[in-house]
């Protein structure tokens, strides 16, 4: 392997970079979505690329999230390899048919002779002050669709190598960015490379207690584990990264190493993320299990605009320090 | 301007072909030997006959819930075996999507079967991106979509129109105005019952045109695809034609239209009249040709019901590409 610097950037600064790396090394890329071009994008995230590849590869849309991502699956079951900008994953209904009937069916249901190499990045998760319909956490609304892929970066490295990775995979990716870490910084490699998808990191190890999150969650559940660690409790936090297909052999075989496992989800409760793993666990880890696996998960409700009610619906540090004492008990 | 003999002679044989195919698997469906849904395109034969004329290979259409034999027509014209579609219906391994599709997904690029989406209408959007990529190679081919009357009730008729028109891309609307949309009389579920009303706003060339006067609708689809392929950007057709079925089997509609639609506009009846008034061909020429399809249609028949059902491993086959 070549060495290659790595450079202080932004999870926006790494993402920017993963685009303009695939536009220049494949011309079957293109990006749509709404104020992407000369403005770059509501989060800056496409700056620079308008002036740099033209408005027929940067292309801007009036507010039609279907006809976007229609356009999108089109031009996929034609060789091109689009990147869509939902602009706040809360507006995915307006394309949910899209999504979910039409990309991630395609392959199946036309016996593999189409496929819809489509990325859709889009902006999601809540603590801003953003208001019910611009912080959701979604990936509860495309958990249950088979064909489809659901990605979710925590670092501007992996930000970096997962959109290049999606971007090369043939299948359609859903490609979730957290708010709260567009400005956040980090070591990221310069030049071309990619981070495997499906697969989790462990990115800390521990042995008393498996912390399962993605996101945002995972600098939640890693604060939590260094603040635990003063009482004494040795937390394993594991950074799912892709959340559909996701790694069930790296969660299973922490959760068999450690006995115990809370899993973190921003979205509520029902139905979602952390119910998923939750059932994952209790199925394959029944008798490592030293204690109930613990969900921190949003509380059932909308999010409000009131930061200080936002609080109280949205999962945080604390709430990951609780569930952990809990299951320690 | 009248259409050549030869070429109306084709086309009353494709005509036949949907009929034939149409009648046929309802017959087979009324038996239990189709599983699902089954809509039908009896009465719609002139305008589909016409579409499937002018769609080449190197083109791409997406087919509606009643395009059995436009799918079919593709798949003889560029394939050489419409059969396939016949046993996709039936569910079955030799089927264009070795029948994980069905009626409501038969699809097939290699004749530019972009397949159907049995959520009405949702190809509005994806048909922009076919034609984009159309676009951006420079090439002269069409994306159409076939839409009903009532499938212009989706909010995506609106996002597609706007943004074929804003790019020009080569879109060719296919509007089927059956005058229903289930039970639904158009009048009732649109701003106007003629759709191409609503289209128009968009600035591109819309018309209207008789979908049962196969000539009507020949040179109608002719004049459209000549546009697109010219690079003049999208186009919307409006078909005016009425379907046969009614709600799935029941009839609904006023004894007088439906008598009316059946005797006096038939778009078979009328083609025929019409090669018969060109003097060189006879009945007896015609119910040959006729006899020979509907043949033709009960082999397709047998080939599905002797075709076996697909491999139990394609159940769980292709959810994800590469995985
Ligand atoms: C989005 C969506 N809504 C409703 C239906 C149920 N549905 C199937 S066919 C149909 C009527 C369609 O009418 P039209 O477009 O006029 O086509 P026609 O059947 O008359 O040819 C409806 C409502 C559907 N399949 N998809
Ligand atoms: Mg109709």
């Amino acid at each position: 392997m070549t060495q290659t610097a790595v450079r202080m950037r932004t999870f926006v600064q790494a993402l920017n970079e993963a685009l303009d790396l695939a536009m220049e090394r494949d011309p079957h890329v293109y990006l749509i979505g709404e104020d992407i071009g000369e403005m770059g994008g509501d989060f800056g995230v496409t700056r620079g690329l308008w002036a740099k590849y033209g408005e027929a590869r940067v292309r801007d849309t009036p507010l039609s999230e279907a006809a976007i991502i229609g356009t999108a699956v089109g031009s996929a079951m034609m060789g091109f390899r689009p990147v869509a900008e939902i602009m706040f994953a809360d507006f995915l209904g307006e394309c949910y048919d899209q999504l979910v009937n039409n990309a991630a069916k395609m392959h199946y249901m036309f016996d593999g002779q189409f496929k819809a190499p489509i990325v859709v990045r889009t902006a999601c998760g809540g603590g801003f002050g953003g208001g019910p319909h611009h912080s959701q956490s979604v990936e509860g609304w495309f958990l249950n669709v088979p064909g489809l892929v659901i990605v979710a970066p925590s670092t501007p490295a992996d930000a970096k190598g997962l959109l290049l990775a999606s971007i090369e995979n043939d299948n359609p990716i859903l490609f979730l960015e957290h708010k709260a870490l567009y400005r956040i910084k980090g070591e990221v490699p310069e030049g071309y490379y990619t981070t495997p998808l499906r697969k989790a990191a462990v990115v800390r190890e521990g042995k008393d207690v498996t912390i399962v999150a993605a996101m945002k969650m995972v600098h939640e559940a890693l604060a939590a584990a260094a603040e635990l660690e003063q009482e004494g409790v040795s937390a394993e936090v594991i950074d799912l990264r892709t959340i559909r297909p996701y790694d069930a052999e790296t969660v299973v075989g922490s959760v068999r190493k450690t006995g115990r496992a809370v899993v973190v989800n921003e979205a509520p409760k029902i139905g979602g993320l952390a119910s998923e793993l939750s059932a994952l666990i209790g199925e394959e880890c029944f008798y490592d299990l030293k204690a109930p696996v613990v969900r921190v998960a949003g509380l059932d409700a909308p999010i409000p605009f009131s930061l200080a009610l936002e609080k109280i619906i949205l999962p945080d540090k604390e709430k990951v320090i609780e569930g952990v004492r809990s299951v320690m008990k | 301007m009248a259409l050549d003999i030869e070429t109306l002679v084709d086309l009353y044989r494709d005509m036949w072909l949907i009929r034939a195919f149409e009648f046929g698997l309802e017959r087979e469906f009324k038996k239990g030997n189709v599983p699902g849904m089954l809509h039908t395109g009896v009465g719609q034969e002139a305008t589909q006959a016409a579409l499937a004329a002018h769609l080449k290979a190197t083109d791409a259409f997406f087919p509606d819930h009643r395009c059995h034999g436009i799918n079919a027509l593709a798949e003889e014209k560029h394939q050489g075996d419409g059969e396939r579609i016949m046993a996709e219906l039936f569910g079955r391994a030799t089927g264009v999507c070795s029948g994980k599709g069905g009626s409501l997904h038969s699809a097939n690029p290699k004749v530019g079967n972009f397949g159907d989406n049995a959520v009405e209408g949702s190809y509005m959007a994806t048909v922009l991106g076919v034609a984009l990529a159309f676009q951006m190679r420079g090439q002269p081919n069409v994306a159409c979509c076939i839409i009903g009357d009532g499938t212009v009730g989706r909010g995506e008729f609106h996002e597609s129109l706007n943004m074929a028109a804003i790019w020009k891309l080569p879109v060719f609307y296919a509007c089927v105005n059956n005058g229903y949309a289930i039970s639904t009389p158009v009048g009732k579920a649109h701003a106007s019952a003629d759709i191409v009303d609503l289209a128009r706003g968009y600035g591109f060339p819309c018309e209207q045109v008789d979908g049962n006067d196969i000539e009507a609708a020949y040179e109608a689809v002719q004049k459209a695809v000549e546009h697109i392929r010219a690079g003049q950007g999208p186009y919307f057709l409006e078909f005016k034609t009425w379907r046969w079925q009614g709600i799935f089997s029941g009839e609904f509609r006023p004894p007088e239209e439906v008598r009316y639609w059946k005797e006096e506009r038939d778009p078979i009846k009328l083609a025929r009249q019409k090669i018969l008034e060109r003097g060189s061909l006879s009945a007896a020429d015609l119910d040959r040709i006729e006899a020979e399809v509907k043949a033709q249609i009960e082999e397709w028949i047998e080939f599905a019901k002797a075709s076996p059902p697909p491999d139990p491993a394609k159940a769980t086959a292709d959810v994800y590409v590469g995985w």
